[in-house]
Order: C-alpha cells, then structure tokens, then sequence
C-alpha cells in the first residue's frame, strides 16, 4: 500500500495552478495511489482542488513542511501504508513514478528512495538548477551505491523507518529538514537512487532576467534552516558526496 | 547545495578559500555542454558559492565548526565525602563499568564534530589509567579535553604528562581556609590536597582552572577563593548550586535574581552525556522531563551515532531547547569563552 504525502502553502494563483497540474498528473499515474493526502499548512489562500481522489488537510496553524509532512505520515501509517512518498506542489510527476518508485522500495533493502529531478522551465537558471543538481539529491562518494541525500519533493520511504526518524518539527521552513532526516536514517539504513522515477520541479523562472531575484532567494532561503543540524549527525555530513545530474544518473552500479 | 562536498574540518585560510573555490569549479564546469554556456554558468555557480560562503551558518554547517561536547561521567565512585553532591553514595557496581574501549570507539565516531571532550563524576582520576588512555587519544585526534578533579589524586608524573598532551585540568574549590575546604569535602584532606594544586599551577600553569560552586552555604567562602586565584594567576568560574539528590546544601539568595537567558546555548544543542554504564543522555538533568527519563542508548551496545540520530533524541533535544530549567545556569550549557576569567 502506496500513499502520497504532499504538503503545500499556498499564496497565489500560481501556487493553486501548479498544485493543480501537480494532481492531474498524480491522477494520470499508471499504477494509482493508494492513499493522496494534501496537508494545507494554513495557507493564505483559499482554494478547493477539483480532484477527488485527495484528503485534504487544512491545518489551522502554520508549523512548516516538517511538522505537515509529519501529520501525513502520522495517517499513512494509521490505515497500514507501507510505503511513503513525497512531493511538492510545485513538482510535475512523470506517469510511472509511484509505479517505479513504489517497486524500488518493495523490492530493495533500501530504508528510502530518490528518483531523478529534472527542471520543468527552459530558462538559463533552470539550465543551471538541471546541470548542478540543485534538487537533484546526491550520490554518497566514493562508490555512488547509495545516497548522501535526497530533497523532500522526489523522496520515498518505508513505514517502518520513517516511524523511527520522522522530520524534525524545529525546521519552520522548506529547507534543511531532508538533509536532517536524511542524514539521521542514514545511521541505520540506506537511501537508494531509482533514476527511472522521474519527476519536475518548476522554479517558477519566467525568464532569466526576472527571475534572477527568484534565484537568489532559493539559495538564501537554504542557508536558512535551522541551527537544530548541529546534533550529533552532523558528523555524518562530513561523508564526501557529489550532486546527481543526468550526466552521472547512471554511474552506479546500484540495483534494486 | 554544494556540488560537491569533501572537505574537512578546520582548514583556514585564504587557501581553503581558493581550493573551496575551485574545487567547486572545476567538475561543474564539465558539466556544461554547450560552451557557449560556459561563462554564465560559472557566473551563477560563483554567485551561489558566495552566498554559501558568505552567511555564517552553512559555513559552519558544511565547513565545520565543531558544535558537539562531549561530556562522559566515568565514575560516580568519589575519595571525597562533599555534603553538596550525593554522586559518591551511588558508586556504579564493577561489572556495570564501561569498558574505555567503547567511550574512545565513541570518540572517534564523533570526533570530527567535537570542540571538546570532558571528563567527569565522581572523582575522573580513580580512573588514572584509562583517563590518560583517553587524554592521548583525545590529543590524536585533536580534541581538546577537559577533566574535572578534586585533585586528590594528581602527582607528578601525571601532570608532566597532562601538560604535553595540551588539555586542561578544572580542580573544584570551594573554599581556601583548611576548616571550611575540610567541612565542605567531608574530609581531612587540605593540607594534602593544596600542595598538589600548587604542583598543579607550577606544572600546568595556564592549563590549570579553579571552580567553585556558588551556594547559601558556601556564598561567604567564594569570593575568597577568587582572590586567591587572581594571587596566583590561576582563572576561575563560578558554578550554581544544583541538587542532584544530595539535597544538604542549598541555592544562594542570589540565584534566585538569575535570569535565564534564553540565547544561552542549550545543553540540548551540544552536549552529548555518557554515564558510567555508557548509557546515553543529552544533559546529565535528563530526569527532569519526562521524554528524556530513559537513556537514548549505550555504547556498549550501539553506535552512538544511531543513538544520536532516533527520533526521540531529536524530541528531546527539542523539548530541551527552550526547557528553561534552573540547570540553564550551569558550565555545561555554556561555551567555554565565557565560562573562565
């Protein structure tokens, strides 16, 4: 039993349109999710999605992706799903991803699973994003079997292990709480790589120009996360790792 | 996020800067296929490598300032008999003893990630051997180390050999006058202990720190003990009071005007506490709530990063964070730049 966790915050008529492009193509998936939950994190705005196929969560506080992907997982595991996946409503699902995702988990020791993030936009900053792997996750080096992480928005895991490392709830923002909860499985269990799980994610780039500013804040929002990495963990990210782009996708030997 | 991530803790300067630099350069640049592209790219991988570079936190987070204490209670046994601490009417069976060979697997797990080890108890040197064990390879792996002694047990050789290794030596006083130091370590050892501490100064000389804990009781015997440390050049710090069940000495008067500051560092964020049966704990007050009763693990039995790492460490870490417990006031929740003068 497969479930899809999606947290989002909406603020504008974007947001509520890619929340929309994200569902159909959750609709359009050639093996269907068991279970869909949307965890509304006291969005500003006030939307319905058409889709049915959702359960919809609207929580009356804001406490940050961490404390609403953990609402999710909290009902996933209430009705037995065992195998939990992530995305952002910011991200475009290629029709095989539960299916591709949801056989690496069932048929690898793997504790979780990243698929392959590519950018949706044709602008010289997505270009950038595509070719840096900025949410793209990364290979941990030397011998690329496994994963040093994988960003939130393409990430799957068992019931079982996200039961033991849930996402810290001191993260208040969409940055740092992956690595954290990456970098503490990682003490126990391994993170696997599926390339054939593809999935977009939109940056929301119009075009280079204007959406240099866009670009700047990505990356000051990432230094921002929470101090609460200076745990013990952190002495796993002295572990060398290199980002995942489609140039490297392929250089493991990693089956499931 | 960083293209690639291989570098170690501590490599200052305009060098580690250049290497940084290029070692971020130099394999995303084979990444662009279109030459064409070439200069912008490196343009925005310079642009996100200097906003990485430039805020403190990912700097610290990716290029490692050390966050971590690591604070291990090796025994609970004590020679002294001090009515402010009931530690010593507990000694930790012998069979429930550590073995030293797991606290130093501990230690090096950790260590890429510790500003400091240091040793606690009861009374650290009843356990000279392994202390020096740990000292040298604290000293190996470039970990500074504190001990906190009684000094009852320090002689020459131990202290000559202290001295090489770097570490410093924290000797509890609480008083300076033979009745009183008597009175307040339950036993007759003044004039036996104080040449050791003076040993202590000649050898160690800046190595060697004096603290004294602060309570109703022995409020009027501090000050005195500070004078006598400015005399002999010796730094010093004052301790709160703290029952941990002893519950004969009590809180000064002025404890109570203490405000507790919520942007002192939290045990929580840095200590990592092992008691002598390698259990694991983030602050030695654990008891307190009621999350953090259980230990985390042992070492003896895990590893102390997947003790780290569980979910329930991190609860407790958080409850932790903003507990705001009069503990608050105590050594362990500070960093060391402010606790000596």
């Amino acid at each position: 039993m497969t479930a899809l966790i999606i947290p989002c915050y909406i603020k504008t008529q974007w947001d509520i349109d890619c929340l929309n492009r994200l569902l159909d193509t959750v609709q359009n998936q050639t093996q269907f999710f068991d279970k869909v939950y949307l965890i509304d994190d006291a969005s500003p705005l006030n939307y319905k999605p058409s889709h049915k196929f959702i359960e919809q969560i609207i929580l009356t506080e804001n406490g940050g992706p961490a404390k609403a992907r953990n609402i999710g997982i909290e009902k996933a595991i209430s009705i037995g799903a065992q195998y939990l996946l992530f995305t952002d409503h910011d991200c475009i699902l290629d029709k095989e991803w539960n299916k591709q995702m949801t056989s690496f988990l069932r048929q690898s020791d793997f504790g979780a699973v990243g698929g392959m993030t590519y950018s949706w936009g044709k602008t010289l900053l997505d270009y950038y994003h595509e070719i840096n792997g900025t949410l793209a996750g990364k290979w941990l080096l030397p011998e690329k079997k496994e994963l040093w992480y994988m960003p939130s928005l393409n990430f799957g895991i068992k019931s079982f292990v996200v039961e033991q490392f849930g996402f810290d709830e001191r993260f208040p923002t969409a940055a740092g709480e992956d690595v954290d909860l990456c970098l503490r499985m990682r003490s126990k269990y391994k993170i696997g790589f599926c390339p054939d799980a593809k999935l977009w994610h939109d940056y929301g780039y119009k075009n280079s120009i204007s959406g240099f500013n866009k670009f700047m804040k990505l990356f000051k929002k990432y230094k921002s996360s929470s101090a609460t990495v200076y745990e013990g963990h952190t002495v796993l990210m002295w572990d060398a790792s290199e980002s995942i782009y489609k140039g490297n996708m392929h250089e493991s030997n990693l089956q499931p | 996020m960083s293209l690639i991530y291989s570098l170690k803790a501590n490599q200052p300067g305009i060098a580690h800067v250049i290497n940084d630099y290029l070692g971020e350069m130099r394999p995303f640049v084979k990444r662009v296929e279109n030459p064409l592209l070439v200069a912008p790219m490196v343009m925005l991988k310079t642009i996100e490598w200097s906003i990485y570079s430039w805020y403190k936190t990912p700097i610290r987070r990716f290029y490692g300032v050390k966050g971590n204490e690591l604070i291990y209670m090796i025994t609970n046994a004590c020679n002294d008999r001090c009515p402010k601490c009931g530690i010593w009417e507990r000694p930790e069976p012998k069979e429930q003893h550590l073995m030293i060979s797991h606290f130093i697997n501990c230690l090096k797990r950790l260590h890429h990630n510790l500003y400091q080890v240091t040793l606690t108890g009861g009374e650290p040197l009843l356990f000279k051997a392994d202390v020096m064990l740990i000292a040298e390879e604290a000293k190996k792996l470039d970990v500074p180390m504190v001990i906190v002694s009684n000094a009852r047990f320090i002689d020459e050789e131990f202290l000559t050999r202290y001295k090489a290794l770097g570490h410093i030596l924290v000797i509890s006083v609480d008083s300076v006058e033979r009745e009183k130091w008597n009175e307040f370590r339950g036993k007759k050892n003044f004039d036996i202990v104080m040449p050791k501490i003076m040993l202590a100064k000649q050898i160690l000389g800046d190595q060697l720190r004096i603290q004294s804990v602060l309570s109703k009781e022995s409020a009027e015997e501090i000050p005195k003990v500070i004078e006598w440390c400015k005399q002999h050049g010796i730094q010093h710090n004052i301790q709160f009071y703290q029952d941990f069940g002893a519950y004969n000495w009590h809180n000064p008067s002025t404890t109570e005007k203490v405000n507790y500051d919520n942007d002192t560092p939290c045990a929580a964020r840095k200590n990592i506490c092992i008691y002598p049966n390698g259990d694991v704990v983030k602050c030695f007050d654990h008891r307190r709530i009621p999350l953090a009763k259980e230990p985390l693990g042992n070492i003896a039995k895990q590893d102390i990063i997947e003790i780290l790492c569980t979910k329930r460490s991190t609860q407790v870490s958080k409850i932790m964070k903003t507990c705001n417990l009069p503990c608050k006031n105590m050594s362990c929740n500070k960093p060391q730049t402010l606790l000596f003068n």
